[in-house]
């Protein structure tokens, strides 16, 4: 484990651990500590794919939701409702839309609905599912999140195995920790409080299962909401006027599979277009070229709100032309003096030679490029962004600004390493036309010229 | 001038001209779009051959000796430097020419005993210096 004493902001599991390998070149999905990563399991993508292995999963998620119904039809409900109870909620794995990374499971009568589906429609009562997230079309609440959960804990077994591989893989230190629920294919039911090795939150100490990331959509491959938009028949299901009422069409879909049963079938004829979705995706070529023009007509200070937009424009912008190399992580603001100063963080992935010395060097585990829309940079603003790397950022940090440093602010810097070994680079609005250039050409990576900047500033201090 | 630096002499201008002409057409294209690692692997290399021919008085300019890959040189900039070192090039070859009965030759130190050698010099047909007022 690295150094823990300086602060994180946003702390992922990887770059807590010192692993220094960047989102674009792993296969699994890196969690955050504190937060759920908006993205979720598309049980269409398991199976879909051609990987017998993950075929294979679907069917052991398919056989497991289906066993409920054996429950049902040997009159015990009461054990199929606890199951899927359990199988709700997922935490450990860390997708979806919580801020706080605790979810919360359905409750006796949402189960009980999902399991009246077995009785009450004919067709999924003798021949089961084939894709359970099907549900989603029958009973409300059910959302991508749900079925996410559900599919990961059915083989919540198998990605404990795969996290294993992974974290020896990469030297993640993992400890003894207790599972609360865990599904056993054999038993067809959940073990409770599972004394397992697996990585953990180093605050909270839950356990922590990563999930592949060519199983990550942000929306299910077949799902409700494109359902009620695109293929459910309205006119039949509402009379003129009449509000559109979700409730109504659940209902109209329960007596009705066959027109559920033709959307799930024009899903899977048009399976090919299904692909997982990136993680992160940079913005088109064609956009960062926009976003720095209007970014370069903007006047300096903050008349109408010049500041914001500049802030604005470089958020996206940077965040696209720096990746794959550095993992964009958070956009801050704070308050000095009575000014908000806003600042974006970088994952420091030490993915290249001048990233690794950085890191080395200046102990940044993160990239701090504070933006300044002003004319002229002056002491006041390298002497903020010095205070702030002092707050556990390391001792590197970049001034994104409008013009070159002026000769006696770039000295300053130069002072500031000779006194504190601190590095303080600038980027001016001449830089992000080269590294947006070099974006659109691709002849080299956009990287390359905060490089260029730190080994310019390298040059100048004495040796 | 020996008869060896003659060959090096027109091999070196061949290939500076080729990526010359290269460049310049990516330079008119986007004049401050970077050149990449590749490109400037092989310019550097002829630069740094360019620059031993050449020697401390035809070099173009004494603080330059070759790109650095780190400075993210752009295209205009590698146009700017291969036409000096061209220029230099040609004043090199400008100082080793000299014109026989209308006709221009490289006159190039004979090597012992070479046939045809004048005065210690043998001489290669070249053609008329570039910049040459007639």
């Amino acid at each position: 484990m690295t150094d823990t004493s300086a602060v994180l902001i946003r702390p992922r599991l990887t770059d807590y651990y010192g692993v220094s390998q960047p989102q674009s070149k792993l296969n699994f999905a890196i969690p955050f500590f504190a937060e759920d990563s908006p993205l979720y399991v598309d049980p269409f993508l398991l199976w879909k794919s051609p990987s017998q292995q993950d075929q294979a999963l679907h069917t052991s998620v398919i056989n497991s939701f289906n066993h409920l119904n054996h429950l049902l039809k040997r009159g015990k409900s009461t054990e199929a409702r606890d199951i899927l109870v359990l199988a709700s909620e997922c935490e450990e794995i860390g997708l979806g839309h919580s801020r706080t990374k605790k979810g919360i499971r359905i409750g006796p009568s949402k189960a009980a609905e999902i399991l009246a589906l077995f009785n009450d429609i004919p067709e999924y009562s003798k021949n089961g599912f084939r894709h359970f997230e099907e549900i989603q079309l029958y009973v409300a609440d059910i959302s991508k999140d749900r079925v996410s959960d559900l599919c990961c804990s059915f083989i919540k077994s198998f990605l404990i195995d795969y996290t294993l591989q992974e974290c020896q893989e990469l030297g993640i230190p993992v400890e003894q920790t207790t599972v609360k629920s865990l599904y056993s294919y054999r038993d067809n039911r959940f073990l409770l409080n599972q004394q397992l090795v697996l990585p953990v939150n180093p605050i909270t100490k839950a356990p922590i299962i990563l999930v592949p990331k060519r199983w990550l959509r942000f929306n299910p491959w077949i799902s409700y909401d494109e359902y009620f938009k695109d293929y459910c028949p309205r006119d039949e299901i509402f009379k003129p006027g009449e509000p559109e009422d979700h409730v109504k069409v659940l209902t109209y879909n329960r007596d009705h599979y066959g027109v559920v049963q033709s959307y799930v079938a024009t899903k899977i004829r048009t399976q090919a277009d299904c692909h997982n979705d990136p993680l992160f995706a940079q913005i088109p070529v064609l956009s960062a070229k926009r976003r720095l023009q209007s970014l370069q007509q903007l006047p300096t200070g903050k008349e109408n709100n010049a500041d914001r937009h500049y802030e604005d424009h470089l958020v996206t912008l940077l965040a696209s032309l720096l990746y794959p190399d550095l993992d964009f992580a958070a956009e801050q603001s704070r308050t000095v003096s009575g000014t908000l100063i806003r600042d974006l963080i970088f994952y420091n992935n030490r993915s290249i030679d001048f990233l690794q010395e950085i890191y080395q060097d200046y102990d940044s585990r993160q990239l701090v490029f504070e933006l300044k829309n002003v004319a002229k940079v002056d002491g006041g603003h390298i002497n903020q962004l010095n205070r702030y790397l002092e707050t556990g950022f390391g001792r590197f940090g970049v001034v994104v600004t409008r013009n070159r440093l002026p000769q006696a602010m770039f000295r300053n810097t130069i002072d500031l390493w000779s006194g504190q070994r601190r590095c303080v680079i600038a980027l001016a609005d001449e830089d992000l036309n080269l590294m947006v250039n070099l974006f659109e050409s691709r002849q080299r990576p956009p990287i390359d010229v905060v490089k260029k900047k730190y080994l310019e500033f390298r040059r100048a201090c004495p040796s | 001038m020996k008869r060896e630096d003659v060959d090096r002499f027109e091999k070196l201008v061949g290939q500076l001209s080729g990526i010359y002409d290269e460049m310049s057409v990516l330079s008119k294209k986007s004049p401050s779009d970077a050149t990449n690692m590749f490109k400037l692997r092989f310019i550097n290399t002829l630069l740094a051959q360019s620059n031993d021919l050449l020697s401390e008085h035809y070099k173009p300019f004494k603080d330059f000796t070759e790109f650095n890959i780190d400075d993210v040189p752009q295209n205009s900039d590698v146009v700017l430097i291969l036409s000096q070192y061209l220029q230099c090039f040609e004043k090199l070859r400008a100082d080793n020419v000299t014109v026989k009965l209308g006709q221009w030759y490289w006159a190039v130190k004979a090597d012992k005993h070479e046939q045809g050698a004048e005065k210690g010099f043998v001489y290669l047909k070249t053609v008329m210096p570039k910049r040459l007022r007639e």
